[in-house]
């Protein structure tokens, strides 16, 4: 990433350097889950940033909601709006059968790799070359910790490549289906609703 | 965290069930402690109510 388009979009994050603070994309998976959970069902939000949505969805349907990130500021910010938070690695210290909904905004963007830079927040918003750098390990992970009628939600943009996630999804025994999509100048935003074969 | 967080978590290593050892509490909320896997034997902590469950080698090597 140059100079230039680093200070961009740093700019456009409100110069947040450590923990992703909420977007339109964040809005967009808040309201399409809340839609879907139910009070009884729990869930869980990995990869939390901040803890806004995680923290809409308990307010807004009452389920039990607990959030993950790799990152401790994280976790704290999470944790400061009230909700359950684990330093963790995507799925790995979950036991199987865990969550009834689980749902993630992933770093989506495709990132050239020599235009990397070094920070938190380049963790939160990098997909790596094709931008499916974390959205593989969910798609590969989230059977293991899903209950039997668990659904998990996962937020990509056109950018991501609609038809690769589709394609890994199916690998990974998961159907794919668009429950809600937004329109922006340069990308859609899709959140895709996964659920096992049956 | 709350005692029933370890319904859902596990070692990230074996994927073993955790031991809780409690340090300090706060009502039911478990400000600090320990979560150890009696199968491997590796010990996580719990930190201002949050437990680190990064394997041990990510646990340096993951920060900016």
């Amino acid at each position: 990433m140059t100079e230039n388009s680093k200070e961009r979009l740093a700019e456009r994050r409100g110069q947040e350097t450590q923990v992703y603070q909420p977007a339109e994309d964040s809005a967009l998976l808040a309201k399409a889950v809340c839609k879907a959970v139910r009070q009884s069902d729990r869930v869980h939000e990995i990869g939390t940033g901040s803890g806004w949505v995680a923290a809409q969805i308990a307010a807004e349907t009452g389920a039990s909601v607990t959030a993950s990130d790799i990152n401790p500021h994280a976790c704290r910010a999470a944790a400061d709006r009230g909700v359950q938070s684990i330093r963790a690695d995507m799925f790995g210290p979950f036991v199987d059968n865990a969550f009834d909904a689980v749902l993630f905004n992933p770093p989506y963007l495709p990132t050239d790799p020599d235009e990397e830079w070094d920070d938190w927040m380049e963790h939160a918003l990098s997909g790596g070359p094709d931008g499916r750098r974390l959205v593989v390990p969910f798609l590969t992970g989230l059977s293991r910790v899903l209950s039997a009628s668990g659904s998990g939600y996962l937020l990509i943009s056109s950018l991501t490549g609609y038809e690769a996630v589709e394609s890994i999804a199916a690998e990974n025994g998961l159907t794919v289906e668009s429950i809600h999509e937004q329109s922006f100048p340069f990308e859609t935003l899709f959140v895709l609703k996964l659920t096992r074969y049956s | 965290m709350k005692e029933s967080l370890l319904d859902i978590i596990c070692c990230p290593i074996d994927k073993h069930d955790l031991e809780l050892e409690v340090d300090e509490k706060d009502g039911d909320e478990i400000i600090s402690g320990t979560l150890t896997c009696p199968e491997c034997g590796e010990t996580y902590p719990i930190e201002d109510g949050i437990p680190n469950l990064l394997p041990p080698d990510m646990r340096d090597e993951v920060t900016a």
